[in-house]
């Protein structure tokens, strides 16, 4: 391997497979069908950082024709400063979840006449349309690196989504919901989902904007969830923090929320982030990033584990054919003891939030923000008026403590993340929280 | 752009389908990338990518089919899962694709000098970091990527049709104490992007952005820079020009062709013949001839876009405006070049907050128009120059509604992608203090 002797590390990872997707609109089976996929992506670490090869159809090889291959990578490696290193951690790989039913044992005309029956249940006076998405990305993973290791799992996710319009003299609105998941095929008796959709879209026809300011909020546990996913979750990436570009860098120990807040993320759990191991074969593993209000521990990959320290090693992720970076998987605020009924009392005069549209976060100013789909006004810890359209916006290192109680159920929700131009599935969840001093952004006047 | 006579295998696919289904039409790309990334002010990493894609739509009885594949060599269970996906799909109006039509023959995106190699993506890189060195900000990320390609549509009427292109991403993030300031620039030839300023843009914004003054909430006259008015622009009002969305019952625009819905000086269109910008093309991605499409002309609303299915369905023409994001995906309505002009003037000359870019842009209703969105390098504007630094705030408003109060375009526009827009001075706007 002369040519290739200058090459410390490498790893291949082949994504192949197929997705699937039914597109309805206003009962019109707009596009139906399957499309397919084979990438990998060559690594090699040279005598500085990373060189990386993405290959369309890679079949496996070896001898000659595989070090032809890592020579190219590491020709690419030549113009690279950085002195990487990558940190030693264990690989294992978890068992896929067995799904309850197979979504390759479900012809497509099923699966578009079930998404069919839950897109008509949003159909109702004021609804002026109704769409519904079904997507299912079947994925076989195989890895091997210069260490030895060497895996592969299949693993399927499929979901859906419905949205509902309502509109009256000119007042537009929508409703959405949606369900996605890792255990199997999930259309069957799911009309509740497209109810609920066209329920909302109605009756925010008749809410007001909100009033912007800062108040007492109570968040829903997927609003909560999002508050986790942009409030801490991506400031805890080991890539941020090594670049010098998070608030939470040099932050371990302190305590930046109350004493009641656990933020972890764990891509063991069977939820819609999960992976059986991560994207460099590393174990996956929960991490406490957040523990009773204190900075516990950075979401990692190989090189951040050796850059950074303190954290876990097994965040590495990757969309198929593209480079692995540290992401988050399934995160969440712990659930606490308060009831329901506690948290209302206790914020007495605010807003309660509920849903969301998504969020973003500058993780170098520490400043965030997301979206809630609605909300009530609250009122002597009662729920009274329907608003709609509020934000949420905040500073990591101030918001965290403003989260004082946590009720005992937690809710995990499905959804997609971008970072570096890859989307990748994740879930967010956390219980009902009550959030002090709230900045809530509404275009609504008294 | 060239006639080329198709491929053999492009040829034979068509004859294939035609057997089974009315229409076929194949969407090819083919490209190269190389992408270096900075940690800091090293390169950390350097990435190639050869790829190719290959998206087949069949019509048959008004049914459209489609599937994509990366592998070629694959095309005949693309065709045959195309064909099965039709079968499911609800026939519509469908009155034919596209005939070829002769167009100019030449390349809108393409530099034929750009070296798609590591040693490209290094110089830009070095040079970012040369124009970062005005201010003291540190780096914290950054990125080059070089890339060049083809693109061939061909369908089962004789369009055949194969252009070259070409693209320059630039990028970078700087950091001083808690203030971050980023820029980027994007276009086909290496000569047309200016990485000496991304770099310098890049650390101004974080150096000049440190010791923030809170603000009290209130009505204040705001001036969108051209990224963050065309965040916005993005996120709301195009969708509200489709007419897909304005069939489906998804616009607040239906109805209100020939209305005023901006001020009198302002106009939005489509430019797709516009030299050097990111989105020109002499055709759609369905091989309809394109044209400028004036959305807003002088404050009053003309028309929506539209793709060939939605066309047929809506009783209109296809306004060339399918548009394709990446080869898996379905043409769908977007724009080619937005330009949005009128009258320009000095519009710093009167105090107001900058506003640089914003957080959270996509999180706005996009049917009502409502948005609240974070501010991201907000400044005072005094005496026509960016002063001090305004701390965090957050910008609340309607969208649709905030149209009817511009104020002023200012006198130069920006590239953003494939957006070009100005400068927009907007009156009394809602900020939420903290």
């Amino acid at each position: 391997m002369s040519e290739t002797s200058g090459i410390r590390y490498y790893d291949v990872r082949q994504v192949s497979g197929q997705s699937t997707h039914i597109d309805i609109d206003n009962d019109v089976v707009e596009s139906a069908g399957t499309s397919f996929f084979d990438k990998a992506v060559i690594r090699v670490l040279g005598p500085k950082g990373w060189g990386i090869l993405q290959i369309d159809n890679y079949t496996p090889c070896s001898g000659k024709k595989f070090e032809d291959l890592l020579f190219s990578a590491q020709k690419l490696a030549q113009i690279t400063q950085d002195p990487v290193t990558i940190g030693d951690a264990p690989c294992a790989v978890l068992p896929v979840p067995r799904v309850k039913e197979d979504c390759r044992d479900v012809s497509l005309e099923e699966k578009s006449a079930l998404l069919l029956e839950i897109e008509k249940e949003a159909a109702r006076p004021h609804v002026t349309n109704r769409r519904a998405n079904y997507i299912e990305r079947l994925e076989t993973v195989c890895f091997r690196n210069s260490s030895g290791t060497e895996y592969s799992y299949e693993m399927c996710r499929s979901g859906f989504s419905v949205m509902a319009v309502a509109a009256r003299e000119g007042n537009v609105q929508m409703g959405y919901e949606r369900d996605h998941s890792i255990l199997g095929f999930n259309l069957r008796h799911r009309g509740e989902y497209g109810r609920k959709a066209a329920d909302l879209a109605v009756a925010l026809l008749d809410a007001r904007p909100a009033k912007g300011g800062k108040m007492q909020a109570v968040l829903d546990p997927e609003l909560a969830g999002v508050l986790a996913h942009e409030a801490v979750g991506h400031a805890s990436e080991g890539d941020l923090i090594e670049e010098g570009n998070s608030v939470l860098k040099g932050k371990t120990g302190e305590k930046i929320g109350d004493e009641h807040l656990t933020i972890v993320d764990d891509p063991a759990l069977h939820e819609f982030g999960f992976d059986p191991v991560d994207a460099e074969g590393v174990a996956v593993k929960r991490t406490e990033i957040i523990s009773k209000g204190r900075v516990n521990a950075f979401l990692l990959n190989r090189q951040t584990l050796a850059a950074v320290g303190n954290g876990i090693a097994g965040h590495a992720r990757a969309m198929p054919g593209e480079p692995p970076l540290v992401r988050m998987s399934n995160t969440f605020i712990e659930a606490g003891d308060a009831t329901g009924d506690e948290i209302f009392a206790e914020c007495k005069n605010g807003i309660y939030l509920v849903g969301s549209r998504g969020g973003q976060v500058d993780p170098g100013r520490g400043v965030f923000q997301f979206n809630a789909e609605y909300g009530y006004l609250i009122e002597n810890g009662e729920r009274t008026r329907m608003v709609r359209d509020v934000s949420l916006s905040g500073e990591i290192l101030v918001t965290l403590h403003g989260i004082t109680l946590c009720g005992k159920n937690r809710v995990m929700h499905p959804g997609y993340c971008g970072k570096g131009g890859q989307s990748v599935p994740v879930s967010d969840g956390a219980p009902l929280v009550l959030l002090r001093d709230a900045v809530v952004g509404g275009s609504g006047v008294d | 752009m060239r006639w080329w006579v198709a491929v053999e295998w492009i040829e034979d696919l068509i004859r294939k389908g035609l057997q089974q289904v009315d229409e076929v039409e194949i969407y090819f790309v083919e490209g190269r990338s190389v992408s270096a990334d900075l940690k800091q002010r090293r390169v950390s990493l350097c990435s190639s990518a050869v790829d190719a894609g290959l998206c087949i739509r069949t019509i048959d009885k008004g049914k459209i089919g489609s599937s994509s594949t990366n592998d070629p060599k694959k095309w005949q269970a693309c065709l045959d899962a195309a064909i099965a996906g039709g079968h499911l799909a609800t026939a519509q109006v469908w009155n034919g694709l596209p005939d070829p039509v002769k167009l100019p023959g030449t390349d809108f995106s393409y530099d034929p000098a750009l070296d798609v190699e590591p040693e490209t993506a290094r110089a830009l890189l070095q040079e970012m970091l040369t124009g970062a060195d005005a201010h003291p900000a540190t780096i914290t990320s950054g990125g080059a990527e070089v890339s060049a390609g083809t693109v061939t549509l061909a369908n089962s009427h004789g369009v055949s049709c194969t252009y070259r292109q070409s693209d320059v991403s630039l990028s970078l993030e700087a950091i001083s104490g808690q203030s971050t300031g980023s820029e980027f620039d994007q276009a086909y030839s290496g000569n047309l992007v200016n990485p000496e300023k991304v770099g310098e843009q890049a650390t101004f914004f974080a150096t000049h952005s440190v010791g923030g003054k809170d603000i009290p909430t209130g009505d204040y006259d705001i001036i969108l820079s051209p990224i963050a008015y065309s965040d916005l622009l993005s996120a709301i009002f195009i969708p509200a020009l489709s007419g897909r969305n304005v069939q489906q019952g998804r616009s607040k625009l239906a109805g209100k062709i020939g209305e005023q819905i901006a001020t009198d000086d302002f106009s939005l269109y489509d430019d797709p013949h516009l030299p050097g910008a990111n989105g020109s093309t002499w055709f759609d991605a369905e091989g309809t001839p394109t044209r400028r499409l004036d959305f807003i002309k002088n404050g009053v609303l003309m028309g929506f876009a539209y793709d060939l299915k939605t066309a047929y369905r809506s009783g209109q023409a296809s306004t060339g405006s399918a548009l394709r994001g990446g080869f898996s995906g379905l043409p769908a309505i977007g724009p080619h070049n937005i330009v949005v002009d009128g009258k320009r003037e000095n519009i710093m000359d009167e105090p107001a907050i900058y506003v640089r870019s914003v957080v959270g842009a996509h999180t706005a209703n996009p049917m009502s128009g409502d948005f609240s969105v974070e501010l991201s390098n907000p400044f005072f504007v005094k005496d026509g120059e960016l002063a001090e630094p305004v701390k965090s705030a957050m910008l609340t408003g309607n969208f649709f509604d905030l149209h009817r109060e511009i104020a002023g375009l200012g006198t130069v526009s920006r590239a953003v992608g494939s957006y070009i827009l100005p400068p927009v001075r907007i009156n009394k706007q809602r900020i939420i203090g903290k």
